[in-house]
Formats: structure tokens, C-alpha cells, sequence
């Protein structure tokens, strides 16, 4: 680490060759991974210690969550999109591509809401069992990530209608949030394996 | 940093001008930058300078210390004869919640913090933290969740004074003051057995969470980023080293109690099965959580002590410290390995056999890299020459009381031997005798070694050393009995005992013992007064220091650092004014534009400040108080401007022209 | 309520009594709930595994800290010091390992031992001579129990103890009985929040947890074998009539006894009184003890239960005498058999509360906190008619919070609130009840 280290930036300061706040970035997703990490987890252990409480596969619809999977994967490919042409100063392409990635981060929500009333409906609430209680609470903290990631893409589209957003000075933040975003995307993924997927093993 | 604009540059020619003549400036939404204002208060509260950060969360550190303090003598005073009746067994049990609370959360790790924060860039020579205006939203966080968990306290001392009584709307408002032990144990913190009290205490470490988080990846980016030239990992001091452990140690740790009070807090406000053995849930996972965040909390809190003594003892037996390498390597094999000892919290949960032996064998080891630093303090010693200024004596009493904790924890890691000592007063023992006897006495050793450089003022006289054998004494006096108790069968946490159980006498001593201890602590703050009320200058470097922060003024400047500086050698300063001639600290050339500093500004306030209205409208919400939710709303509202005013409002920043000199 | 200078006084007197102790008589570690005189084969590994970390970190303690002082002493700075400045090197590599070689070697002394006790701690042996069939002659004992050993259910409550014999059928609270000698294994639980169960002197604490069951065993006093190795009688075959008869009177003069254990683990407001008792007794008492709480109780006037309870319904006033009207009392007005059983009486079978079969033979109510254990062992008649009496008239005070308190609102003794609306019962009733609680033995 320290001959790494010792690499100079222009400031002439002995750091990482990584960007202050990019590097927060990281630590904030390395202290999330421990935080879905406790969430999945606390499902993954319940779920083996009542295998019998409830069958989830009569609830889940593999094909809705599948769709919002996919979804939430080709948002995924849009914010890598928007990031590169940040980089080259393509304002407009960059617009574009942001506006897809909010669009499609609006259906996977949309999907999750219908999907939370559609569970609520056929019996499966908070309390009532374990598996309610870890599912919701997981899904549902995902869900305000994916809801705080569309938040903040939508501040960033409207900032660059002002004129203030250039490739030196933004595509730094735009790299960020894309880094969130792909962030909130691998979990999702984790999510659908070990609470979904498992389930039709 | 590096896109930084600066609106309107206001060049000062002299740094014996005050900064405040400057002219404030517009930020990007057009409002007045809170810079160079003429009121100290709103300077204070807007500040994102490091330095005074620190020195608030001092003050408030020492003023929950105080806090924190009372509550325990009032426990003691209630323990000194059998069945006394001084306060009720609902009184006590809050008293020693909230004592374990706060002198963890709201004392501790804030004077860490203050710590942190004041000499962090200091001793990496940088000129602030890596992100000012987080800095600030993490010190009124850490106000807004101290509020939060105390406000029990002003619910329940309004009730006593007859202003307010737990009926109507708010009969839902017993147990106002939280009383689940600072471990909060479910099923005791579910809502069939505590009360309000419980939801402040959970909405309030929540916050605390929040605070210590941003806080800890700020100066993870701080120290990776933001050093001098030529400060390469292995030339930092310990100190630094030790708080870029704890920082990661909290960043991996606190979200398992972050979603641990998630859980709990969905069981008591929606009912969910999290530990609600009813519905299926399990109340030992709690434990399981609770621990994995509360060992490395134990290491978050013991760390930056080590640093502390790792600093004191060099500079007063005028040599490096003895096996730098192995001293920081040690520290984070303790960092790393205290993520796999949380079991030994739950020896007697029924682990089962294999799981026992293995957190025992493990709690064993993590007593190798902590002796290996007793060692290398000891073997700093050897050959040096030792001066007992009071930061030494400290110091000394460190290693010393820090030993005798670290022996009973070896005791404990018997897993069968811990079996008798688990939940009685040894227990309590060993972890005073490592919190007050060790992290304690190196906070204080800390003050009486960075005081004359904060404030530029020197310690008077030899009060300190009255200090220093009343803390010592007391410390013994209190703590030392209480091994024997608890081997005598005394469990923790009764508000009383029958007599004729061979407990009363050791009682007596231990609270005798907490009322010298307790007249130590007040003299160092008389001591502390006095000092900087006519303390004679300090002058830069009083001590005949090591490290970089003794090379710039005392008080530093608000930019730290003239010019940068560009570090030869591990203890640099040391080096510099002993050393060859080619490993002087050198200094960069000024480039004609000053120095950029950071813009003050009201948005980390605003958006703290949300956070009390928030946890408070959400926790009496819940006790069915009336319109809260909309209260609670407001807060998460007043949090949302914030932070978005914040992102528009830009860094900002203004050059300063400093006198072209060093140090 | 006492004042202030009642309370004064109270401090000087401890006062003086702890300068006497202090001074005179050191540190007394033969106390009721000390570790240090153990009296089962559970605590004795437990305090020998605890003494041999004493001993390691005692010699550690001394070179260490011998070093420490020495080196702080021999380097102090004198004045006008002109030896030379110290060496500025950065530490020895060869040192630091030696160091570390030597505290790894110094753990894995207490680590081996430490494994072999938690092995030994945690798994109940199967002892010949404990099982039930080879010392239990009462009656109904079904045939598979023979080989187990006597189990014990503890159940913990906010704030006291049940314990159960499912073998026996048999419930008490508060105070266990267990027979010298025996292994006995206990399955621990709890209805509400976390409890742990700690008996000091013959074994140290289990977590009782709600939603699962904890096992530990313990041994009041060694068995045969194991005493017989302590007295130096080698071989595994000895026996004659003559050790046997040592073993017995062993048992009888150092075991048998009334041991005091209390909850460890913090559960509410009550925690500090919520203590237990194990008497340990020897197996024709242990059966005997076993036989009476089978029994149970009789009407206080002699007549049959059905007789008693007709008369109680159609005619009353023809129940006469203190007992028969604090019989009236306990079915009747204080709601006493809605939450507790006396075995016997068919219509008090309540569950929430303690278990009162034989509460008059206890030595202590109200979980361990109200005494009334005389010095010979026996009864003090008047301190238990005291304790009943006070019991009954400020259970808050004397366990705040405990439900028979909550579930009365307001107890059962005293006025219910400041209006001054009557109390569920008078002086007079209490007393009443008091007398028939104490004829319960």
C-alpha cells in the first residue's frame, strides 16, 4: 500500500490516485455491502430455520421479478452509456441516457410496489411471519436505494439544464452516481438469487 | 477539491489581519456565505475548520463525561449498604442504561473524535479534512442524536416537577427514559416490556450511527488522500494509523447495529417478527448482531487510546517508538481480528461445545498483537529517558491499569472460567478497568499533551499530579473490589442485594473508591480551567515533540500549514530538529495564490438539525402522542433541503496570504 | 418509608461493621455465593480453570510489569543529564518474536485446559450411579426413566423460578430440591425475556432464552468414583461397606445444604430480586420431599375437598377458624387460585403464578427475597408470618412490577389509589391469608 501510495497527484500531496470523492463513494458502498449483507443474512437464517412456516413460490411470480431484473440490468447498461458520454462532454446524450436510466428505475419500483400490494392482498404483511417480516424489510430497504438513486438522477438531469455541468467539472459526480446505481443493481441481483431463485430450487 | 470555484478571491496581504474583515461572498444560490462573520456564534456554528470541530466535540464530550459521571455515582451511592432504598429499581435501571449509553456513545468516542478531528491534518499535514462541511454535519449529527437519547430525561424530570403526566394523549409514555441496559437485549427491548424510553434510545444510537459514519469515511479519504508530500503510510504517526483502523473498523461495523435497531424498531412500531418469539422470531440473533457491531466497538474505542500512549511515551523517553512496524501491524490484526471474537459476549447463551472453543481460542489470540503492544511501550521505555511531565504520568498509568484489564479479559476468554464471571461484577471490573483505567487515563494523557498546542496556553504548576493519584487511586479503589464481588456471586445490574451475603463491605470500598475518583476528575478540570484561563504561552513545541503538528504554531493558524510541508522521515519533526542535515522538513513554494480555503456554511447545520425533529417526532409518534407525524415529517424535510441546498450551494472557498514564513 | 437520618444511621452502622471486617477479619471468600468454595465437580473445574488464568497472568503480571517499573525507575531523567541521547532505532525484530513466541506459548497453557473443560462442562455424563433407576425407589416411575438421570425443567419467569420434575410429576418454585451427588440435568427456558440461571457454588450460569431450550448439567458434591480418587483410594473397583459409609457421611456433613443462586441476566425492573434456592439433600429425603409435594394439601378443617368446597358455596359462615377463612379468602375475593396451584385443592390450579404446594416449608417467598431461614436451619415461625403479612400488603414495594401487583391493579393489600377506594382486603384478611399460606407444609 505505502509505494501506491506514495504516488503523487498534481497537488503535490502523497494520496491514493483516486478522486476524494469517489473514494467516499467506495467506503459508503463497502459500509451498504455489511448493511445488505445483515439484511440478507438475517432472511437466509430464518428462512433455514423455518423451511416449513410458509412456501413463498405460490406468492412469487418469477416472471414479474424476472422482468424488473431485467429491467433494472439495462438501466444498468443505460448509466454505464450516460457516464461515457459525460466523459466526452456529450451533453445530450448524456440527457438522454439519464433519462432512460430514471425511466427504467420508475417500472422496477413500479414493479416492486405492485408486487408489495400484490403479496399484502394475498395475505403475506409484515407481521406476519419471519419471512414477511425479513422480506419486506430487505426488499423494501432496496427499494428506497433504487427510489434515492432515481431522486438524485433526476436532480442531476435537471442541474444540467443549467448550464453548470461540463465534462471536466461533472463527470466526476455523473461517474458516482453511476457507481451507486451499478451498486444498487448487483444487490438486486444478490437479492433475486438468495430470496428468489432460492425458493424454486 | 480539485473542482473547487472560487467566486470572489479576497486576498489578505498579512496574517495578523483578522480573517474577519474579509468581505463575505454570494454562493452559487445567491445567498451570503456564512465566512468572516463578526459573530462569533454563528463563526462557531458554521465553522467547517477542523480545529474547532474538534474542540466542540471536546467540549460536549466532556460535558456528557460529566453526565455520564453523575449517573454513576448516584448508582454507587444507592449500592453502598444492602437494601438501601436512596432510588427506585426503575430509577436505577435507567441510570445505568443511560450511564453505559452515554459514557460509550456521547463521552468516549466523541473525545475520540475531538481527538480526530483536531490532529488528524495536523499530523499529516494537510489543511483540513478531506470533506469541511461533512465534518460539520457529522459533529451536530452526533448533537442531534445526543439530544435524542436524552430527552428522556427532560420528559421524565417535567413529569417529577408535575408539568406533565403520562395520561391522556400521551399514556402511551411510560418508562420515558431508556432502561434495556446498553445492550438493549431483546426480548427486554420489545414494546411488551419497555416503553418510550426504549424508542428514544433507538431512534438516538440511529443517528449516532449516521454521525460516526460520515465522520469515519471523511477521514478514511482524509488520511489515503490528503497527505503531505513525502508522508507515506509508514512515515505517519501512530496515532493517525490507529484512527485510519477505527475508521474502517466503524464503516464495516455499524451497519450491523444500524439494521439490528432497524429490526427492533420494526418489531416495536409494525409489529414485525424480528425477536418476537410469538411469531417465530429468535431474540439471540439480536445478541449475534448487537455483538458483531459491539466488539469492534470495543476496538473502536481502545484504538485511539493505544495511539494516544503511542505518541506520549516516545516523546518522553526521547526515542521512536520501539517496533513502529509491528505496533501499527498490530493494530490492525486487533481491528480484524475483533470482527471474529463477538461470541465471547454469549458464552453463556448456549453456543454449543465447538462454537465455545472456537471464539474462546480466538479471543485468546487477540491477546498476542494487544500484549505485543504493551511489549513495544515497554520496550519504547527501555534505554530512553523518561520524563514525568503530566502527560507522561498518564500515560504510565495507562499501561499499567490497561495490563490489569487485559488480564481479566484472559480470564474471560476461559469460556468455562467465564461462565461463573459472566454477567456479575467482574465483568464490570474488567471493563472499567480497560474503559476508565485504560481509555480513560490515555484521554486524559491526550489533553495534557495537545492542550498547550490547541490552546496555546501551558499547564500551571504541578496540580496534575494530585489529578493523576486521585484517578489512579480512585480507579483502584472503585474497580478492584469489584473482581472480588463478582467471584463472591454479586450479578450486575441490581439496584440492590440482602445483606449477609459477604457483599456489603466490598460495596462500601467501591464507593468510597468512585467519590475520590470522582474529586480526581473534578480537580482536572479545575486543572484545565486554570490553564486556560492564565496558562503562560506554550510556544510551538513545549514538549521537545516528534510529530508534524508541533511544527506549526500553537494555536495553529486556521490554514494549519504556511506552506506545505514535505516530510523526510517518520517522526519528522523529531528528525528535524535532531537529525542529519539532508532530512530537514522542507517546505513547497508558495505559487503567488495563497491558500484556498473552504467556505463556512449553514447547510450541515440545517440539515442536523432535521434529524431532532425527525427521531423525536417518529419516537412519540409511536407513543401515540398527537400531530408527531408531522413533526417527523418536517425533520426528514429540513434534512432534504439541506443536504440539496448543500449540493447547489457549491464548496466555495477564498484564498488567504499568509506572512511567507515557517512554522 | 424510612428518612433520611434513618438512612444515615443505617450507613454509619454498615460503616463500622466494614472498618471491623477490613480490618480484622481480611477478605472472608466463604460466602454464600462465593466461587471460591465450590461444592460440585462443575464449579471445581470452573474455579481451577479460573485459578490457573489467575497464576499465568500473575507471572506475566510480574515480569511484565517488573520490566515496566524497572525501566521507568532505571531511565527516569535525572537533573542535569548529560548522558548521551538515546539510540534512535525503530525496535529489534528478533525481540518482538521471541515476545510473541512466548505469550502464544504462555495461551496455548491456558487454551488446552480451557477446551477440555468446555467439553467437560457442556456434556452431561452418563453416570452410572445417577441414574435414576440405581438410587430411586418412589413410587411411579415409568420404566424408560430408568436410565436417564433426574431432569429438571427450569422455567423463568418475570421475576421467579419454576421448576419442574416432568419425571416425577412434581412442580415447585423458587426453592429446588436435588439430591446429593447425582448428576442432574436441567432444560432451561423462559415464557418472557432473558433470565440466566446461576447456582455459584456447584455450577456457573446458563442463559434461560425464549423460543429455545438450554441444557446444562450439575452435581451437587462428587459422585463415589470421584471421591474416592480425592481421598487416595486407587483402582475403580474399591468398595466395601466402609467406603461406602464414608461417602455417605461425606455427602451428609460437607454437601447437604441450602445453596443460594439469583438471575444473572438483566430482565427488568425486578432483576435484583430475583433470586433461587437449591436445597441438596440425600435420596430417602430428596424421595420423602418428592412423596409430600405428590400429596399436597388437605382442607384445613379435615374434611374432604368436595364437602369443603359445597359447604363454601351454599353456607360460608359455617367455615369457621383463621385457616378456613383464609381458604375462603385464597379460592374467593383474592383471586389467589386463578394463578396458582396447590397441589391437592382440585379447583386452585393456576399457572401464571409460583407454584405454593408446601410454600409453608420454604425457607423464603417472593423468589429468594423475603428469608425466613432460621440459624438452625429450620422455620422462624414469626419472620415467615411477617414476610406472608408483608408480602401480601406491598408486593410493589417489595418486587416492583411483578404481576400480581399489575394484574390486581394495584395489588391486593393496599388502597388502590389516592381516592382512597378500599383495598381488596383489610389488615385483618391479610392476616388471615398470611396464617393459611404459613399452614401450607
Amino acid at each position: 500500500m505505502s509505494e501506491n501510495a506514495t504516488a503523487h497527484q498534481d497537488d503535490g500531496h502523497a494520496s491514493l490516485i483516486i478522486d476524494n470523492k469517489k473514494l467516499l463513494m467506495w467506503l459508503f458502498l463497502g459500509s451498504d455491502c455489511m448493511f445488505f449483507g445483515t439484511l440478507i443474512s438475517t432472511h437466509l437464517i430464518y428462512r433455514k430455520l423455518y423451511p416449513e412456516s410458509f412456501d413463498p413460490t405460490t406468492l412469487f411470480s418469477l416472471e414479474l421479478t424476472s422482468f424488473s431484473t431485467f429491467i433494472l440490468l439495462m438501466s444498468s447498461f443505460l448509466m454505464a452509456l450516460a457516464v461515457s458520454a459525460m466523459h466526452k462532454g456529450e451533453l445530450k446524450s448524456f440527457r438522454r441516457n439519464v433519462l432512460g436510466v430514471i425511466f427504467f428505475g420508475l417500472i422496477f419500483l413500479g414493479c416492486q410496489v405492485y408486487e408489495f400490494a400484490h403479496f399484502v392482498h394475498a395475505g403475506l404483511t409484515l407481521s406476519t411471519n419471519t419471512f414477511g417480516s425479513t422480506f419486506y424489510m430487505m426488499t423494501g430497504t432496496h427499494g428506497v436505494h433504487v427510489a434515492i438513486g432515481v431522486f438524485w438522477l433526476i436532480c442531476m438531469y435537471f442541474y444540467s439544464h443549467t448550464g453548470k455541468m461540463d465534462a471536466h467539472e461533472s463527470a466526476v459526480d455523473v461517474e458516482i452516481a453511476g457507481l451507486y446505481w451499478h451498486f444498487v443493481d448487483i444487490v438486486w441481483i444478490v437479492i433475486f438469487t438468495a430470496v428468489y431463485l432460492i425458493e424454486f430450487i | 477539491m480539485s473542482q473547487t470555484q472560487i467566486e470572489t478571491p479576497s486576498p489578505t496581504t498579512t496574517q495578523a489581519q483578522p480573517a474577519h474583515v474579509l468581505k463575505p461572498e454570494r454562493s452559487r444560490l445567491g445567498l451570503m456565505r456564512p465566512d468572516h462573520s463578526k459573530s462569533v456564534f454563528i463563526d462557531w456554528l458554521t465553522t467547517v475548520d477542523h480545529k474547532k470541530i474538534g474542540i466542540m466535540y471536546g467540549a460536549i464530550a466532556l460535558f456528557f463525561l460529566f453526565i455520564g459521571g453523575l449517573e454513576a455515582l448516584i448508582i454507587r451511592t444507592q449500592l453502598i449498604i444492602p437494601e438501601n432504598d436512596l432510588i427506585t429499581a426503575q430509577r436505577y435501571n435507567q441510570l445505568f442504561t443511560m450511564h453505559g449509553t452515554t459514557m460509550i456513545f456521547l463521552a468516549v468516542m466523541p473525545l475520540n473524535s475531538a481527538f480526530f478531528n483536531y490532529l488528524i491534518p495536523l499530523q499529516i499535514g494537510a489543511r483540513d479534512v478531506a470533506f469541511p462541511r461533512i465534518n460539520s454535519l457529522s459533529l451536530w449529527t452526533f448533537v442531534a442524536g445526543a439530544l435524542v437519547i436524552n430527552f428522556g430525561w427532560l420528559l421524565q424530570a417535567l413529569e417529577m416537577m408535575g408539568l406533565f403526566a403520562a395520561s391522556g394523549p400521551t399514556a402511551g409514555m411510560t418508562d420515558m427514559v431508556p432502561a434495556g441496559g446498553w445492550f438493549g437485549y431483546a426480548p427486554l427491548t420489545s414494546k411488551d416490556y419497555t416503553g418510550v424510553g426504549t424508542d428514544f434510545w433507538v431512534m438516538g444510537l440511529q443517528i449516532l450511527g449516521v454521525a460516526s459514519l460520515s465522520s469515519s469515511m471523511n477521514f478514511i479519504v482524509t488520511i489515503l488522500n490528503m497527505r503531505a508530500p513525502g508522508m507515506k503510510m509508514m512515515r505517519m504517526p501512530v496515532f493517525t494509523w490507529m484512527s485510519l483502523v477505527v475508521a474502517f473498523l466503524i464503516i464495516f461495523a455499524f451497519p450491523a447495529i444500524t439494521i439490528a435497531l432497524g429490526q427492533l424498531m420494526f418489531d416495536r412500531v409494525f409489529d414485525t417478527n424480528f425477536f418476537n418469539v410469538a411469531g417465530g422470531g429468535q431474540p439471540i440473533l439480536w445478541q449475534h448482531l448487537f455483538w458483531i457491531f459491539g466488539h469492534p466497538e470495543v476496538y473502536i474505542l481502545v484504538l485511539p487510546a493505544m495511539g494516544i500512549i503511542s505518541e506520549v511515551l516516545p516523546a518522553f523517553s526521547k526515542k521512536p517508538l520501539f517496533g513502529y512496524s509491528i505496533v501499527v501491524f498490530s493494530g490492525a490484526v486487533i481491528g480484524f481480528l475483533g470482527f471474529a471474537v463477538w461470541s465471547h459476549h454469549m458464552f453463556t447463551t448456549g453456543l454449543g461445545k465447538v462454537a465455545t472453543a472456537a471464539f474462546s481460542l480466538l479471543t485468546m489470540a487477540i491477546a498476542v498483537p494487544t500484549g505485543v503492544k504493551i511489549f513495544n511501550w515497554v520496550g519504547t521505555l527501555w534505554g530512553g529517558r523518561v520524563r514525568f511531565t503530566a502527560p507522561m504520568i498518564f500515560s504510565l498509568g495507562f499501561v499499567w491499569m490497561f495490563m490489569m484489564g487485559g488480564f481479566s479479559g484472559i480470564m474471560h476468554a476461559a469460556a468455562p472460567a467465564d461462565a461463573q464471571q459472566q454477567d456479575s461484577y467482574f465483568v464490570i471490573a474488567h471493563f472499567h478497568y480497560v474503559i476508565m483505567g485504560g481509555i480513560f487515563l490515555a484521554l486524559v494523557s491526550g489533553i495534557y499533551y495537545w492542550v498547550p498546542k490547541v490552546f496555546g496556553k501551558m499547564w500551571k504548576g504541578t496540580l496534575s499530579n494530585w489529578v493523576a493519584v486521585l484517578i489512579v487511586v480512585g480507579l483502584n479503589v472503585t474497580f478492584f473490589p469489584m473482581h472480588f464481588l463478582g467471584l463472591l456471586g454479586m450479578p450486575r445490574r441490581t439496584h440492590t442485594y440482602l445483606e449477609g451475603f459477604g457483599w456489603a463491605s466490598y460495596n462500601m470500598v467501591c464507593t468510597i473508591g468512585s467519590y475520590i475518583l470522582a474529586l480526581g476528575i473534578l480537580l482536572l478540570l479545575v486543572d484545565l480551567i486554570r490553564c486556560l484561563r492564565s496558562g503562560e504561552p506554550a510556544g510551538d513545541d513545549p514538549w521537545d515533540a516528534r510529530t508534524l503538528e508541533w511544527a506549526t504554531t500553537s494555536p495553529p493558524q486556521v490554514y494549519n500549514f504556511a506552506q506545505t510541508p514535505v516530510i523526510p522521515a517518520r517522526d519528522a519533526l523529531w528528525v528535524h530538529k535532531h537529525g542529519p542535515e539532508n532530512k530537514k522538513i522542507t517546505y513547497e513554494a508558495d505559487h503567488g495564490h495563497g491558500i484556498h480555503m473552504p467556505s463556512n456554511s449553514w447547510m450541515p447545520l440545517i440539515a442536523s438539525v432535521g434529524f431532532v425533529p425527525l427521531g423525536l417526532g417518529m419516537t412519540l409518534m409511536q407513543a401515540g402522542v398527537p400531530y408527531m407525524g408531522y413533526v417527523a415529517i418536517f425533520g426528514l424535510i429540513m434534512i432534504t433541503i439541506g443536504l440539496i441546498l448543500w449540493a447547489i450551494e457549491g464548496p466555495g472557498g477564498y484564498h488567504l496570504h499568509p506572512e511567507q514564513e515557517n512554522t | 418509608m424510612k428518612t433520611i437520618s434513618n438512612g444515615f444511621y443505617r450507613f454509619l452502622q454498615y460503616f463500622s461493621a466494614f472498618i471491623v471486617v477490613t480490618v480484622l477479619g481480611g477478605c472472608n471468600l466463604d460466602t454464600r455465593m462465593s466461587t471460591f468454595v465450590t461444592k460440585g465437580p462443575i464449579a471445581e473445574e470452573q474455579l481451577n480453570l479460573f485459578m490457573l488464568t489467575v497464576w499465568v497472568t500473575f507471572a506475566i503480571f510480574i515480569i511484565v510489569g517488573g520490566v515496566f517499573v524497572y525501566a521507568v525507575i532505571k531511565f527516569r531523567e535525572r537533573p542535569n543529564d548529560d548522558r548521551p541521547m538515546p539510540s534512535q532505532g525503530h525496535g529489534n525484530p528478533l525481540v518482538e518474536i521471541g515476545l510473541i513466541g512466548a505469550s502464544i506459548l504462555l495461551l496455548a497453557v491456558i487454551a488446552v485446559p480451557t477446551l477440555q473443560a468446555i467439553w467437560f462442562t457442556q456434556e452431561t455424563p452418563d453416570d452410572v450411579e445417577s441414574r435414576m433407576g440405581a438410587w430411586y425407589s418412589g413410587e411411579e416411575l415409568a420404566e424408560e426413566e430408568a436410565e436417564n438421570p433426574l431432569i429438571i425443567k427450569v422455567i423463568g419467569y418475570q421475576w421467579w423460578w419454576a421448576f419442574e420434575y416432568p419425571q416425577l410429576g412434581i412442580t415447585t418454585a423458587n426453592e429446588m430440591v436435588i439430591p446429593a451427588g447425582k448428576v442432574v440435568h436441567l432444560e432451561l427456558r423462559s415464557v418472557d425475556v432473558i433470565h440466566s440461571f446461576w447456582l455459584p457454588r456447584i455450577a456457573g450460569k446458563v442463559d434461560l432464552i425464549p423460543g429455545r431450550t438450554n441444557a446444562m448439567w450439575i452435581q451437587a458434591g462428587d459422585n463415589f468414583a470421584k471421591w474416592k480418587e480425592k481421598q487416595g483410594i486407587v483402582g475403580p473397583d474399591q468398595d466395601s461397606p466402609e467406603l461406602r459409609e464414608g461417602y455417605a457421611s461425606y455427602l451428609q456433613e460437607e454437601i447437604h445444604n441450602y445453596y443460594y443462586g439469583q438471575c444473572a441476566e438483566f430482565c427488568g425492573d425486578s432483576h435484583a430480586r430475583m433470586l433461587f434456592r437449591a436445597t441438596v439433600v440425600g435420596d430417602r429425603e430428596f424421595e420423602a420431599w418428592v412423596a409430600d409435594e405428590k400429596i399436597g394439601h388437605g382442607t384445613p378443617d379435615g374434611r374432604s375437598w368436595d364437602e369443603w368446597y359445597t359447604a363454601y358455596e351454599e353456607n360460608p359462615e359455617q367455615l369457621t377458624g383463621d385457616l378456613n377463612e383464609g381458604l375462603k379468602l385464597f379460592m374467593g375475593r383474592a383471586k389467589c387460585a386463578t394463578c396458582h396451584t396447590v397441589k391437592g385443592n382440585p379447583r386452585a390450579v393456576g399457572v401464571a403464578g409460583p407454584n405454593l404446594t408446601n410454600v409453608g416449608a420454604r425457607l423464603s417467598i417472593a423468589a429468594g427475597w423475603l428469608n425466613h431461614r432460621a440459624e438452625d436451619g429450620g422455620i422462624d415461625t414469626e419472620q415467615q408470618y411477617e414476610n406472608f403479612f408483608n408480602w401480601l400488603k406491598e408486593t410493589d414495594v417489595i418486587k416492583p412490577g411483578n404481576l400480581m401487583w399489575e394484574a390486581n391493579g394495584g395489588g391486593i393489600g393496599e388502597l388502590i389509589d389516592e381516592h382512597g377506594e378500599p383495598a381488596l382486603l383489610t389488615d385483618e384478611e391479610i392476616n388471615k391469608l398470611s396464617l393459611y399460606l404459613q399452614s401450607l407444609k
